[in-house]
């Protein structure tokens, strides 16, 4: 056999790696997306029952109710691209914890056993969603470092593939404050 | 749960009278043994010296006394301690426990059946199961159960001689977890990465064909000292949030010690290679000496103590 033909079955067989290992990178973004996205329709899910208790007692509350609201009718709309679900998740968790502080100036909340229970629900999906933001954007750092370094970054190009955006990780998320202690 | 300083109180006060009588048989035993290696060893250099002076010498006879030795040892050794190590674990680690923790039971032959161990898949199945020291309760309404634990694997070498290889060797902790998960989450200490760098090391993980996935960690102080595996790259974030990572560091630092640490059905199981039986009396040392005292109460006070050290007790509310 010759060589230049143990060469090219070489470079074929690297080739064919590097290419398996982008499409990989690509595919486990987009699985874990798909578990951030399920995670973040769970939360949705909670927000209009969220309001409808809370709305009673928070007067002073009503602007931060209907931005809650907003955001919720926005993510819902069929099209968003992933871009805008990070940005909506971003703003939503901000809206959140605002409320979650405002609620400390309302007592009589603190005895609504329904409101408590939304709470709670919201405090597990939370620590979900945190979770599977990580995960997304580990994985998305795997995948912009394969297509910006060598050799992969040449093949990335053919295979027209971007860099992709992580979750911006929220200060306080870092510290883990969670909803809970901001109750007590 | 009493603090540290409460219980060196306790051990100091409370139990004064009974160490003051434990150390006195302390001294006997250790004139005892000490008495009895020296006769074996002036036997053992007249035998020598005379089959010296009649067919000559010969290392052999060197290795033979060495082997004697070797298995003599041990066994006069727990001879003479039987009695006393009984006397210490009823007398000392009882009440010290009692004080601990009304809620906690001690059995000192007992210890974390095999089955239990298997469940982690942190180590290998081993051939030789051994423990003791078992120590079960509640603590803030956390179940936790721990015991001495030595595992080990039959290994034969190319001529085909057995020897035991030791896979885990210290305490075994198995407590309730606070989250709720479905998957297999292991975290174990990181060679690989301190041995070959950052890029080279995670590489060499990421091919590890006996593990799950593996999953990296965000933070970098965490991701030096531990590699993690999980089935479930999303449930492995969930269980290890930055607290827990923190606090894992933590008792990392506090133990001195290489740990190794799985999540499975509900529990976190936590080996700490500390490479020697804990909670046993010291012979060669006085019971009375600070240093002493702090090794059996800084064992109970880590081990009861991480409970709160990992916030096990702080339950999600949807767990509730």
């Amino acid at each position: 056999m010759s060589i230049s033909l143990l060469v090219t079955i070489g470079v074929v067989i690297v080739l064919v790696l590097m290419y398996n290992s982008l499409v990989g990178k690509k595919n486990q973004v987009e699985n874990i997306f798909a578990s951030v996205d399920t995670m973040l329709k769970k939360r949705y899910d909670l927000i209009p029952n969220l309001v409808a208790s809370v709305s009673k007692y928070m007067e002073h509350e009503k602007s931060l109710l209907s931005e809650l609201t907003k955001l919720r009718a926005q993510a819902n709309k069929p099209n968003v691209s992933d871009t805008q679900k990070i940005e909506l998740d971003a703003k939503m968790s901000a809206a959140l914890g605002s409320l979650m502080i405002a609620v400390e100036a309302y007592p009589d909340l603190k005895a609504n056993e329904n409101v408590m229970h939304l709470q709670r629900s919201l405090n597990e999906v939370e620590e979900q969603i945190s979770a599977a933001r990580r995960a997304y954007n580990q994985a998305v750092t795997d995948y912009n470092n394969a297509i910006e370094m060598i050799p992969t970054n040449i093949m990335a190009q053919l295979m027209r593939y971007r860099r992709k955006e992580v979750f911006e990780i929220p200060q306080n998320e870092r510290k883990n404050v969670n909803v809970k202690e901001l109750f007590q | 749960m009493k603090t540290l300083s409460q219980l060196t109180d306790f051990y100091y006060k409370e139990l004064y009278p009974q160490l003051q009588d434990l150390d006195k048989r302390r001294k006997e035993i250790r004139f005892k043994i000490v008495l009895t290696s020296a006769f074996t060893l002036l036997i053992f250099a007249i035998i020598l010296a005379f089959i010296t002076k009649a067919y000559g010498f010969s290392f052999d006879l060197l290795f033979i006394g060495g082997a004697l030795v070797s298995i003599l040892f041990p066994l006069l050794y727990k001879f003479y301690t039987k009695e006393y190590t009984k006397t210490f674990k009823n007398r000392i680690i009882t009440p010290l426990i009692q004080e601990l923790s009304q809620r906690l039971s001690y059995t000192t032959s007992a210890y974390i059946p095999e089955s239990v161990f298997m469940q982690s898949e942190i180590f290998q199945r081993p051939d030789r199961y051994r423990g003791n020291d078992y120590i079960k309760g509640i603590i803030d309404g956390v179940s936790l159960q721990f015991s001495d634990i030595h595992a080990e694997k039959k290994v034969k070498d190319s001529k085909g001689r057995t020897s035991w290889k030791t896979l885990f060797k210290g305490l075994y902790i198995v407590s309730d977890f606070h989250k709720e998960f479905h998957g297999h989450t292991m975290v174990l200490p990181d060679s690989a990465e301190k041995l070959f760098g950052n890029f080279l090391g995670q590489f060499l993980q990421s091919k590890n064909f006996t593990k799950n996935q593996l999953v990296k960690m965000d933070n970098s102080a965490f991701e030096k000292e531990f590699v993690v595996y999980a089935t479930d790259q999303i449930e492995a974030r969930y269980i290890l949030s930055h607290t827990l990572m923190q606090k894992i560091l933590e008792l990392r630092n506090k133990t001195q010690h290489p740990l190794s640490i799985a999540f499975v059905a509900n529990k976190v199981h936590i080996a700490i290679h500390y490479n020697k039986d804990l909670l046993e009396p010291t012979l060669f040392r006085s019971l009375l000496e600070y240093k002493t005292a702090m090794e059996y109460i800084k064992t109970l006070i880590v081990s009861v103590g991480i409970i709160h050290e990992l916030k096990l007790n702080e339950k999600l509310w949807s767990k509730k």
